[in-house]
């Protein structure tokens, strides 16, 4: 190919030469973005789970020990681009479909196992945005040597030295051993990167977290309680939260505040229609149902529980979420039939915020860390667990699950699809599993799922997402 | 009804270039025939009908974008489920009158805790499509057709557009005061026809 696109420039000279050579690198990207990118699409809609990553990652260890040990390629498909086309075809189309076969690097000789591998990571990630990477770069991987190398095809010293090399062992063996490293790199980062999730418990919800220590409600079981290093302990109450040294239960309407290391009370009161908890070393927060089917948000001085003062109130059918607290600020959600909404009050100064809010999609559960915020975004189209910051902008994607409900054709039986509309493109399959509540710490993002069953409330597990 | 009668959907898509009156329809009809082109009608007609997605959709906006597909609507241009007529919020999921989301046989879906689960906006499809193309939406005139034994009520979703969700040019339709039809929708009624 070297001499295909360096032959251009005794033909057309100098520019000729440049437009081969473009015309290749241009093909060789697109084979590469065409056949990972599709594979990428294809995976995306096949949500391939955790067995087939860690199945495509011992793979790529395979394929890189290979690479490393210089191993014999296997497979290989013998299949050689049509020399015919640079005869009867401009040079440049010439080159360009030439580009086009040999970037999807899968054709001709492969020289190193590890380009195997990628596609077998490529479809077990299940992602278009990597897919697309991957095919950039065998593609660029592809271009590069054919296009650095064909201006030297007419320097005979430049020719004969780097036939000199190409003819020994050692320049392909550092390839492949390049390639080897990063293929490992790149198939650790996969198991460990955002988005794969690792099940702390099932029949787990509403986490917790402080520190190191995890706490979560058991629903008919009652709270646990999950010291670092240690293990689960059931609490002498229901819906537990945790945050600076303290963590808070209730039985009934009595809620205790207790210390986290000895379970002893610091502080207990009755608290009609209490549902949900959030405490830290200064706040008790909760959610109290009110007698018509509404709800409350109210937050307590721990040094003063005789004052108690409503943050946020709904009337039925409109819903309050579960109270996470953050230092000096309570962050909550509010539901209802004409839009959702995550707010924060700053405690010391009473003032409200709105931090994210929709009329069209539910923005949920919200979690705070600081100046980070998770929630849960349920779209028409998707569900997705996100990071991002109190100013907004733009938010991470830690998890992702296909939508709610499913579709119909968009056009009625025997009629023509022409003007039809569906809402989600491709069709994805609808599941029963729903994002809900969620906790947030450094390293760590924490969701509970609730699986639908039927006739029954959702079952709950716990999950946790690396940040 | 587009799929009716070898003239009628030719006549009926002249018809509909202008303002899609029956009467305009009868005459599309009639000039056809007296020219004799019924083999040309035909051909014509199996062309035209190509652009109607469901029944009674005599010309060729698209739908309303919709949470389920199928741009059904209740009386006051809510989303329903085109399969059953069930309410949907906008992420598609089947709710009851209080917008709390339900299983197929109507028991309300609950967390955990015996909690419904949260509402879900629920928005005029006419609404929504103007939201998120940029306009005011309007419902101005609507048109009647038999479909599937009831009288469906095809409903134009109107607003001050230069192109109609399809991407081309918007036409006058049922849409008055100088605003155009950007996308239908319909609602079937119970009348037996």
């Amino acid at each position: 190919m070297v001499c295909t696109v360096g032959a251009a420039r005794g033909l057309d000279g100098r520019g000729g030469a440049a437009r081969a050579g473009v015309a290749y690198a241009v093909g060789s990207l697109l084979g590469g973005v065409l056949v990972f990118g599709g594979l990428g699409l294809l995976a995306s809609r096949l949500h391939p789970g955790r067995f087939w990553l860690e199945a495509a990652v011992a793979l790529a260890a395979v394929a890189a020990v290979s690479d490393l040990a210089g191993l014999r390629v296997r497979p290989q498909l013998p299949f050689q681009v049509p020399e015919r086309w640079r005869q009867t075809l401009p040079l440049p189309l010439a080159t360009l479909l030439y580009g086009l076969l040999i970037g999807t690097g899968l054709t001709t000789y492969v020289p190193a196992a590890a380009a195997w591998a990628l596609l077998a990571l490529t479809l077990a990630l299940g992602k278009l945005a990597p897919a697309l990477v991957i095919g950039v770069c065998i593609g660029a991987g592809r271009a590069l040597p054919v296009v650095g190398l064909a201006p030297l095809r007419e320097n005979a010293a430049a020719r004969r030295a780097f036939d000199r090399t190409a003819q020994r062992r050692w320049p392909l063996r550092s390839v492949r051993a390049l390639a080897a490293v990063a293929l490992a790199a790149g198939g650790a980062a996969a198991l460990a990167g955002p988005g794969r999730a690792a099940v702390v418990a099932t029949g787990a919800e509403d986490p917790s977290v402080a520190g190191a220590d995890l706490a979560w409600q058991a629903p008919g079981t009652g709270g646990f309680l999950l010291h670092a290093g240690g293990a689960a302990a059931q609490l002498p109450g229901s819906d537990p939260a945790i945050g600076g040294a303290l963590i808070a239960w209730h039985v009934g309407a009595q809620v205790t505040v207790a210390s986290r290391q000895t379970l002893a009370p610091v502080a207990q009161e009755n608290v009609p229609g209490v549902q949900k908890l959030a405490v830290s070393d200064r706040w008790l927060a909760y959610r109290a149902g009110t007698a018509t089917g509404g709800a409350r948000i109210v937050v307590q001085q721990l040094t003063d529980l005789a004052n108690a003062r409503t943050v946020a109130s709904v009337s039925w059918p409109a819903q309050l979420g579960r109270p996470a607290l953050s230092g000096n600020r309570v962050v909550f959600h509010t539901a209802t039939q004409t839009g959702s909404s995550i707010a924060v009050v700053d405690l010391s100064t009473g003032k409200r915020r709105l931090l994210r809010r929709s009329r069209s999609v539910q923005v949920l559960e919200p979690a705070l860390l600081g100046s980070d915020l998770l929630y849960v975004r349920v779209a028409r189209c998707s569900q997705q667990l996100r990071l991002g910051g109190l100013a907004g902008g733009r938010d991470r994607v830690l998890l992702t699950l296909p939508p709610l409900a499913g579709q119909d054709l968009g056009r009625e039986r025997g009629h023509t699809d022409q003007g039809s509309r569906v809402p989600c493109p491709g069709r994805p399959r609808p599941t029963t599993t729903m994002l809900w509540t969620t906790a947030l710490t450094t390293r760590f993002a924490y969701v509970t799922t609730l699986h639908r069953t039927a006739g029954g409330s959702g079952a709950p597990t716990l999950l946790r997402i690396t940040r | 009804m587009p799929d009716s009668g070898s003239t009628s959907g030719l006549s009926d898509a002249i018809a509909g270039t202008s303002s899609r009156r029956g009467f305009l329809a009868r005459a599309g009809r009639l000039l056809i025939a007296v020219a004799g082109g019924g083999a040309l009608a035909g051909a014509l007609r199996v062309q035209d009908a190509e652009g109607f997605h469901f029944c009674g959709h005599i010309y060729t906006p698209g739908s309303c974008p919709h949470p389920t597909g199928l741009p059904r609507i209740d009386a006051q241009g809510f989303p329903l489920r085109a399969r059953d007529g069930k309410p949907v919020d906008d992420l598609g999921r089947v709710v009851d009158a209080a917008g709390r989301p339900v299983d197929d046989q109507g028991h309300i879906l609950l967390d955990p805790d015996g909690q419904p689960l949260p509402p879900a906006p629920r928005t005029k499809v006419c609404v929504a499509a103007a939201r998120e193309y940029g306009f005011r939406a309007h419902t101005d005139g609507a048109w009647y057709r038999c479909c599937g034994g009831h009288v469906r009520k095809l409903v134009d979703c109107c607003g001050y557009v230069r192109r109609r969700i399809n991407g081309d040019a918007a036409l006058t339709g049922y849409c008055y005061a100088g605003r155009k039809v950007f996308c239908v929708q319909y609602y079937d009624t119970k009348v037996p026809c």
